[in-house]
């Protein structure tokens, strides 16, 4: 598309080349033309953004979009103005529906001031928060709809053992226990109403519904990011100063704010010049191999020390089964000790990562970018080691040993998360409040805590795996996630506000946001999903309890329905598809050779794009140099020309041109070789 | 918000939405913010407000730039940097989240180009660079480093080596920081 300039002082300057307002006015007028003819071309849609999108002041766009439209009005023939009228009602109930969901948006007050103060990194946690609470809305409503109300209104499967006692609800166990928080409270009947309600058809078709869509938007986000974020680096190393600059956070407007930031990108830039003086002075070899080794002493470390609380939470776990087994369920101490796993594996999250930051303090690593990704590859390695660790467990052990062991399970992770909350809350008064009085009143040197949106944002990570894992095995879960994810936003924003002040390097927060998506997709939620397969596919039910009680696998409840549809000839078309196509390997095996010929070809067309880019590029270099070539002649032109303007004054000239024949040939004989006419036309008016 | 509806006739409503980024919702409540500025309720919309009564906004207030902003995106013929209600939809639109990453660079262009030349030249650097960072003497880049960092700037992104980034050299550095688009905002 051909954009037009909008540089009143290019005018100026061609004027000094000679061009009069005149013949400017017309170029601005052939190229306002065909950018007319051009726009006048494109499809309503397309027309309207690229109209839009030009760098013009208002009215210039609407004396454009006037003659864009004229034009179109002449041309129209009666069933294009019908498309149009179609296609003009559909953008209106487009822009309609848009805004009727911006007034939805929640919080959008709060984080506007958020990002005012803090800026947009720090927006960023909070922004990654309100796209958790939102799975966690949905799997709620829908968990809610389809599997908590039918069993509530069929059969309150409610006997209680025991009275309510308030460890309960740290605990889960108790009171809790058969209701319809844990999977236990559901049971299997087919609701006899018209149509009937098949409960274990639901619940299998619940909560992988659920998954689905959870899987599907979070690969749709994360392409989305990063399409946006991830740019191809090609060309010169940056240094990073024009990285800096333009990293400017527009949105901030708090005064303060703006002083802090401003100081921030000094010191920035003042490190970025130092790091680039470093960087020329070469490091010796004996200085890398020293760097290396302590690179490799820190991984053992970190490595070591997630192996060692993985296999701390390992025998605590046996431990405990065996304890569990043959305990009173009046008993409050043995009930109050179920608490000591979660609490053990929150302080594991709480103080391991603080010796990860310890042992990354020794190391150096030429850039802080590095610094930052190893850091979190490290804690996530922790995180996941863990929850592993608890899934093998549970898998491997518990469902021998338990009568009723998927609730046994959703209790655990109930505890869990519970747990984990309490420790975010203690955190938050200790690790950010006591801190910034420590800081503030105590200790000047240690100052104002920062507010560290990685170890944050991992924890929110963390958090949400357990609410997946445990999605199957207590339904309603999500609840607490939601409640948990409400308090959390209002009790950072209050500590924010009050204890921190915003991280100090800032730089790359769009490219950190699309790798916490990238996290929360690849460890955790193909995990979680892996795992929820699994109990799904091969594990036995328990027999006493639970909406699957009697069959061999979860799974085994498709076949039953498919069974049952196989008979009646109007259903008998689902029975074929799922006998024919999805059980077939074949089927599978052509899905996969299709995907992997696809992939192929975008991954060549990659590679032709990376090429273009290339070539793009020189040509770049090439335009300058042209240009500079250019100038240098114009310039040594001109000069003559003004020599010889000086030797022959203008009236001698006109006479010249009469009388001596010679003279005036030699002189016409300059002008004709004159490759550039602008050059003479200021002379000549 | 919705009392604010029956101000903006409604062709006028829909041609800001067809010209510019911003959805109707964020057109009235600039209109609202812009005749509180205006200081009369049912003014004609084609009256200017003045640069210093923009800066009264919050949103302007501090932001290094405020002149500039004001200056680039007012149609005044006396260049004094007031604005229309037209120019304050334009700079709310470039600001927008919807803004495509041309637009945002074209006006980022304009606002850091201080002397209005068309090309970002050593002068336009320091300006800029002395805009961004502190006024305190440890933040403050003394002249040495300051040389050092407009020969880095220029060495990173001027790929015609004329000795100034032009337009499409800067669209080319925006489009390396991924930051940028996030940070280039403004919402009211």
């Amino acid at each position: 598309m051909r954009r037009m300039s909008v540089y009143p002082q290019h005018g100026t300057a061609l004027e000094n080349l000679g061009l009069t307002a005149h013949e400017i006015q017309q170029e601005v007028e052939n190229n306002t033309s065909e950018l007319v003819s051009d726009l006048s071309d494109l499809s309503a849609g397309a027309r309207f953004q690229a109209i839009r999108s030009l760098p013009m002041s208002y009215n210039e766009r609407k004396a454009i979009r006037n003659r864009v439209n004229n034009i179109k009005l002449s041309k129209t023939i009666l069933p294009t103005d019908c498309r149009q009228q179609v296609s003009l009602s559909f953008r209106r109930f487009r822009a309609s529906l848009t805004s009727a969901r911006q007034r939805l948006v929640v919080w959008q007050d709060t984080l506007k001031e958020i990002g005012g103060r803090f800026g947009t990194s720090v927006l960023s946690y909070f922004l990654f928060l309100k796209w958790l609470l939102k799975f966690n809305v949905f799997s709620f409503v829908i968990n809610f709809c389809f599997i908590t109300i039918p069993q509530i209104v069929h059969a309150p499967n409610i006997s209680h053992v025991t009275g309510f006692r308030g460890l309960e609800l740290l605990t889960g166990v108790g009171y809790f226990n058969q209701t319809v928080l844990f999977y236990g409270g559901y049971d299997g009947e087919v609701i006899v109403s018209k149509p009937a309600y098949n409960m274990q058809l639901a619940y299998f078709f619940t909560i992988a519904a659920y998954m689905v869509l959870c899987g599907l938007s979070l690969i749709y986000s994360m392409s989305r990011s990063f399409q946006k974020n991830f740019v191809l680096e090609t060309g010169p190393v940056s240094g990073g100063a024009w990285r800096l600059l333009c990293s400017w956070d527009f949105s901030v407007v708090n005064e303060k704010a703006i002083q802090y930031n401003k100081n921030n990108l000094g010191i920035q830039l003042k490190e970025s010049l130092s790091e680039r003086l470093q960087m020329k002075n070469k490091i010796s070899l004996s200085d890398r191999i020293k760097h290396l080794s302590l690179n490799l002493v820190a991984w053992l470390l970190c490595l070591l020390l997630a192996l060692g609380s993985g296999a701390g939470i390992y025998f605590l776990g046996t431990e405990q089964l065996t304890f569990s087994f043959n305990q009173d369920p009046n008993d409050l101490v043995s009930e109050a000790s179920t608490l000591l796993l979660p609490v053990v594996v929150s302080l594991i999250n709480l103080i391991v990562p603080l010796l990860y930051s310890l042992i990354g303090k020794m190391e150096t690593y030429s850039n802080p970018r590095a610094k930052i990704y190893i850091s979190i590859a490290r804690n996530i390695i922790l995180k996941m080691s863990l929850l592993g660790i608890l899934c093998f467990y549970w898998l491997n052990f518990v469902p021998d040993k338990i009568p009723c062991w998927e609730s046994f399970v959703g209790q655990s992770v109930y505890r869990l998360l519970i747990i984990d909350f309490i420790f975010c809350l203690l955190g938050i008064f200790f690790g950010e409040f006591l801190r910034n009085v420590i800081g503030t009143m105590c200790i000047q040197s240690l100052g104002v805590p920062e507010f560290d949106i990685a170890r944050n944002v991992l924890d929110l990570i963390y958090a949400q795996t357990l609410a997946w894992i445990g999605i199957y095995f207590s339904p309603l879960l999500p609840v607490m996630q939601v409640l948990k994810l409400f308090i959390i936003f209002y009790l950072k924003k209050l500590s924010l506000s009050m204890n921190c002040q915003p991280p100090k390097h800032t730089g790359r927060a769009a490219q950190i946001q699309t790798v916490f998506i990238a996290l929360l997709f690849f460890p955790s939620f193909v995990g979680a999903l892996s795992m929820v397969a699994f109990t799904v596919w091969s594990l036995q039910p328990s027999d006493q309890c639970g909406p699957f009680q009697g069959l061999k696998t979860p799974f085994h409840t498709i076949f039953n329905w498919t069974d049952s549809i196989q008979g009646p000839p109007e259903t008998h078309w689902v029975w074929w598809i799922f006998e024919n196509v999805l059980r077939s390997e074949l089927f599978y095996y052509l899905i996969s050779l299709i995907v992997l010929v696809i992939t192929f070809f975008l991954w060549q067309i990659t590679q032709g794009r990376k090429q273009l880019i290339k070539s793009l590029r020189e040509q770049i270099v090439n335009g300058g140099k042209d240009k500079a070539f250019l100038l240098n002649k114009l310039q040594n032109i001109q000069r003559q020309r003004r020599e010889i303007a000086s030797y022959s004054p203008q009236p001698i000239r006109r006479s010249m041109r009469g009388s001596v024949r010679t003279v005036a040939q030699e002189f016409d004989q300059t002008t004709y070789y004159n490759p550039n006419w602008i050059n003479t036309l200021p002379m000549d008016m | 918000m919705g009392g604010t509806a029956s101000k903006l006739p409604k062709e006028l409503l829909s041609e800001y939405q067809e010209l510019t980024f911003l959805t109707k919702q964020e057109i009235l409540l600039a209109h609202k913010r812009f005749s509180e500025l205006q200081g009369r309720e049912n003014g004609p919309y084609s009256s200017r407000v003045s640069m210093e009564k923009i800066l009264t906004l919050p949103e302007l207030k501090s932001n290094p730039f405020r002149k500039r902003i004001c200056h680039v995106f007012s149609t005044s013929d006396l260049r004094d940097g007031s604005l229309t209600f037209e120019d304050f939809l334009d700079l709310l639109s470039a600001f927008s989240d919807s803004a495509t990453l041309e637009i945002k660079s074209h006006y980022a262009f304009r606002i850091f180009d201080f002397d209005d030349d068309g090309t970002l030249d050593g002068r336009d650097l320091e300006k800029l660079v002395n805009c961004l960072t502190g006024e305190t003497d440890d933040t403050r880049l003394t002249a040495e480093e300051m040389r050092q960092l407009i020969s880095n700037i220029l060495e990173e992104s001027d790929i015609d080596k004329d000795g100034t980034v032009n337009p499409s050299e800067f669209q080319h550095v925006i489009s390396r920081s991924p930051d940028f688009v996030s940070s280039f905002k403004i919402v009211l």
